[in-house]
């Protein structure tokens, strides 16, 4: 009787507490939005089944001596996971577009005003009973609003690793839902004869180019902002593999199989944040909202900024390539080319849109950087 | 109350030197591109590239195909026979 007592105790039915039961339906809810629509189903569905697999009882994932504790400190806490996609993103990103037409940095830059603005959003929430933000929280939710996922990793867990589970879902979920929420903003900052402007086209880009280009970014983070290296410094490796030519083979493992493999541990770690008492909270909540804030407010600062730059500039651009400066690569592209192409159907923005897309990239690891520095110490 | 006004004053802040530092060294890098590397493209062009003045992308993919302009004239002379016959016959 004794031994049959001591089996029920260690079912999974007689310790379940209600907070795990909800977080493995917040799981499952990760793993429907990954595998019925599709969004980011890379990372929602590893993200998914860690926060399935932490929350189960007894099994003691997350403790000590559990797999998903060993996961998460050995490539996220120490930041190395993150770090190691951005290397893939470098390898899989293509200059050209930027290198082409210069000016699009600043559509990148401005985009980035998301990222600032809800700094001072994050701190507001304050004054609701429940929530409380110190700056570096703030800092680290603010940066979902530069769309760029590993960037959001990295930054929160250096900044606010108790809200990483958190973050991490908001960032993933709206870089999912960007086809959503910018076309309305984008639609609603725009005319009808700006969205139909034609650009002109790219000038060539040579091969030196390409291959001077991540250098010299790297010597002027070097310079100017050495928090960022880590992010930059290995962006511009897998940049410089690719463009350099001679290490083909690196270069496509570090944009294939590399990723892929650090993606499964990513996504599974950063499920075991998704903890009971780290996401049933008000806070979570708030972090949600100021994600969607962040992405609007990016996306408009950056369609407002292009639309400027169209006013002033000889060459004519089209304000809807303004929003792909979120980063989101390529996704944000691919919307300022969808809605482009509704208002002329001969209008063909991706090109014109990777320049500020890409351009975001930088701009949000710039963006972490100057947090990192100023908010990190 | 006091303490939120100096969290927002460091916000505001924040948010200033945070958008003049990254307007700043995006704009450096757009004189880096319009000057270094502008000229390291007049000094070392592409032997692919300036043959044509079309974007890089679409070149490769032409170099890729491997085809020889003199075969691209001799096929398009002879689909714009077969389109000019086709198009009597009817």
């Amino acid at each position: 009787m004794d031994s049959l007592n001591t089996l029920w105790l260690s079912t999974g039915l007689a310790n379940f507490e209600l907070g795990q039961v909800i977080m493995m339906v917040v799981g499952c809810g990760l793993l429907y939005l990954a595998i019925a629509r599709n969004f980011e189903p890379l990372l929602l569905l590893p993200m998914g089944f860690g926060a399935i697999l932490t929350n189960i009882p007894v099994a003691g994932f997350s403790e000590v001596g559990g797999l998903l504790h060993y996961i998460y400190y050995a490539g996220i806490d120490t930041g190395i996971f993150p770090l190691i996609i951005f290397m893939g993103v470098g390898a899989m990103t293509d200059f050209g577009a930027l290198i082409g037409n210069p000016k699009t940095l600043l559509l990148g830059a401005a985009a980035q005003f998301g990222i600032f603005a809800t700094l001072f959003g994050a701190i507001a929430l304050n004054y609701i009973p429940g929530i409380e933000f110190t700056l570096k929280d703030a800092s680290a939710i603010a940066i979902i609003g530069g769309a760029d996922g590993p960037t959001a990793i990295f930054l929160a867990s250096k900044l606010a690793p108790e809200l990483l589970g958190a973050i991490a879902v908001a960032a993933y979920s709206y870089m999912a839902l960007v086809p959503i929420i910018q076309p309305p903003i984008m639609r609603a900052l725009t005319s009808e004869k700006e969205r139909k402007i034609e650009m002109a086209q790219l000038r060539p880009v040579t091969k030196i180019e390409k291959i001077i280009f991540p250098l010299g970014v790297l010597l002027m983070t070097i310079f100017f902002l050495p928090s960022a290296t880590p992010l930059v410094g290995m962006f511009c490796l897998g940049n410089l593999m690719r463009e350099s030519g001679v290490v083909d083979r690196l270069s496509s493992t570090a944009q294939n199989e590399l990723i892929n493999i650090t993606t499964i541990f990513l996504g599974l770690g950063v499920g075991s944040k998704l903890s009971s008492e780290a996401f049933l909270n008000v806070e979570t909540l708030g972090i949600l909202a100021l994600g969607a804030v962040a992405f609007s407010i990016g996306t408009a600062s950056g369609v407002l900024m292009a639309k400027l730059m169209n006013k002033f500039s000889k060459v004519p651009i089209n304000p809807l390539i303004g929003a792909a400066g979120v980063s989101a690569v390529p996704m944000a592209a691919r919307v300022a080319n969808k809605v482009g192409l509704e208002s002329n159907p001969h209008n063909f923005l991706l090109m014109h849109a990777m320049g500020p897309n890409v351009a975001g990239v930088l701009g949000s690891a710039v963006a972490a950087g100057i947090l990192l520095a100023l908010v990190g110490t | 109350m006091n303490n939120m006004q100096q969290q927002f004053l460091e916000a505001g802040t924040l948010m200033l030197a945070g958008m003049v530092f990254v307007f700043v060294f995006l704009s450096i890098l757009i004189v880096f591109i319009n000057t270094v590397l502008a000229k390291l493209a007049v000094k070392f062009p592409d032997p692919v590239v300036a043959s044509s003045s079309r974007t890089n992308k679409k070149s490769k993919s032409k170099n890729d195909g491997g085809v020889s302009p003199a075969v691209v004239s001799a096929i398009s002379g002879a689909v714009k026979r077969y389109r000019s016959q086709h198009g009597q016959d009817k």
